[in-house]
């Protein structure tokens, strides 16, 4: 009798001891992803600073895309170090809306065509923007991992007997309120 | 080619479905084929035993012995051992074996030439965050016109995708980045050392089984008295002989198929669109179809073809197009291009 209750109790507390690991690890790659979107935002931002440089050899662009998006990064900056995650997911969605229209104006320029460097930059420009999108994506599916993994029986009870380490609520990203989606719409890129 | 496609109707793809239903078919083969090594261990521990004892204890008591291991199935292990060992030195020449026989070159950031080679190593470090990848594969590019990719490796650090010079040239970005998922995702399910694992341990069974035929051949040739129970051992023996490489066959096969679906849709999850996909499973198609003879001479120049065949994104088989390798010609290793369409969901209009 005394065995039995003694190898449910080393079972239980194994249970908890692997769950508990588990969750750990899956609340560790969500960070990382995060970091992630970081890494990739930066990248971005670099990558238009040198698209610039070369559009303006070309024409007489309009100055206010280099200081709009200038003005949307260090929003994003400020808001992420206030730890305004919405905030920052606002402006940097902006942000990609305005490089989208630079795609486009892209195409209405055969000397830009023409010219190498600036088919490197838009490439690297398109790359980006995937690996953005694709580094949000993994930040949302580890969330639904997480998520799913938490709230499911009977994780949940390990879960709430360390909430302080294990409970967190991590926001998909998204694309934020109505208004943001719009004002991203309406944007049209001038160069 | 693009109007090709207006021809299906679309509707969502179901990877997540697709991943879960195929992976338990996997497990199912591959457990399968390790019931299937140890049963034929087990025979030749029953013939073992059988001959040691005179032909006195009849083989079906010493089988019951082996399984109850009141006996020491001394040949199993053996056989168990040999296989370990075989799959760990393949596992370890397996990625310079795959490129045997190819001009081909690597891409890196630095020895990118031109913009489209650039593209290519992006599309890839790409998809590598998409699937959250701690490594990225290195790239080749095989200097070739017919429209093809594979990858290899059987660890994370050995991962290599290749590609064809003809596939760079005919695929826009999308339907280049839908093929690299697809190859990226059997690197992430691990399929090249899934399907080496699963044709050695069966091409063993067959050398076994082989072994096992002419040996009972030779003796039963010599003596023809052979009582209790040895004469059904025998027809055993024939019938494996005739049947199991039918059955190992259609099992890899199946193995194959299943993991090329599961490959299409690890390749919707990670893009989450299966339009790029379809349109370059049927551009592909077309352009076998429309170059065959160039093709078949071209894909049976580069030696070794075989080896890279299940690891292909596209069977050139399924276009009709064959190699001088005549085992197992007319069963691909993957599934139709139909049926693939279907799968990512396309449905051809009537």
């Amino acid at each position: 009798m005394l065995l039995i209750a003694l190898a449910i109790l080393v079972v239980i507390i194994g249970f908890v001891i692997f769950t508990y690991n588990a969750l750990i690890a899956i609340i560790e790659s969500v960070r990382n992803n995060q970091k992630q979107i970081d890494v990739q935002l930066d990248r971005r931002f670099k990558v238009f600073e040198s698209l610039i440089e070369v559009l303006k050899k070309y024409m007489d662009y309009e100055k206010s895309v280099l200081s709009d998006v200038t003005a949307l990064r260090s929003q994003s900056q400020e808001a992420k170090a206030k730890g305004n995650l919405a905030g920052q997911m606002a402006a940097e969605n902006r942000i990609s809306g305005i490089l989208g229209g630079i795609n486009a104006v892209f195409e209405q320029y055969p000397d830009l065509k023409a010219n190498q460097n600036a088919m490197q930059l838009q490439e690297e420009i398109v790359s980006t923007e995937n690996k953005l999108a694709f580094a949000k994506q993994a930040f949302n599916d580890s969330i639904e991992k997480y998520n799913a993994t938490k709230k499911s029986f009977p994780t949940n009870i390990v879960v709430s007997a360390f909430s302080s380490k294990l409970d967190f609520d991590y926001p998909y990203w998204s694309l934020g309120s109505e208004d943001d989606v719009k004002a991203k719409d309406n944007y049209t890129v001038k160069l | 080619m693009t109007a090709a496609l207006n021809q299906y109707s679309e509707s969502a793809s179901d990877w997540r479905a697709a991943l879960s239903r195929n992976s338990r078919r996997t497990y199912l083969v591959i457990a399968l084929f390790i019931l299937l090594y140890i049963l034929l261990g087990l025979l030749i521990d029953t013939i073992v035993y059988f001959e040691i004892s005179y032909h006195t204890i009849p083989p079906q008591d010493i089988f019951l012995d082996l399984i109850t291991l009141k006996l020491m199935p001394r040949v199993t292990i053996v056989t168990a051992l040999i296989g370990i060992v075989s799959l760990i030195v393949v596992f370890m020449f397996h990625d310079k074996l795959v490129l045997m026989g190819t001009q081909y070159h690597e891409i890196t950031p630095n020895s990118a030439r031109d913009l489209e080679e650039k593209q290519l190593y992006n599309i890839i470090e790409e998809l590598k965050i998409a699937a959250g990848l701690r490594f990225m594969p290195r790239v080749f590019i095989i200097e070739a016109d017919y429209m093809n990719a594979f990858a290899s490796g059987y660890s994370e650090k050995s991962a290599i995708v290749a590609i064809t010079r003809g596939l760079m040239k005919k695929l826009d970005r999308d339907e280049t980045q839908a093929v690299m998922a697809h190859e990226l995702s059997h690197i992430r399910h691990m399929d090249i050392k899934l399907t080496l694992m699963a044709t050695l341990l069966s091409n063993i069974m067959l050398m076994i089984v082989d072994m096992l035929f002419w040996n009972a051949y030779y003796r039963g040739g010599r003596r023809r008295e052979g009582g209790g129970g040895g004469g059904y051992l025998m027809l055993i023996i024939v019938l494996l002989r005739y049947i199991l490489p039918l059955v190992t066959m259609l099992l890899l096969l199946f193995l194959s198929r299943t993991r090329e679906y599961m490959a299409d849709a690890g390749c919707v999850e990670l893009t989450r669109n299966n339009e790029p996909l379809a349109r370059a499973l049927l551009k592909i198609n077309g352009d076998h179809a429309e170059n065959t003879a160039l093709y078949t001479k071209e894909y049976n120049q580069s030696s070794h073809d075989s080896l890279r065949r299940t690891a292909y994104f596209f069977d050139p088989t399924v276009a009709g197009i064959k190699s001088h390798n005549a085992l197992g010609e007319w069963l691909s290793t993957h599934p139709s291009l139909q049926k693939r369409l279907a799968a990512l969901g396309f449905t051809k209009k009537l």
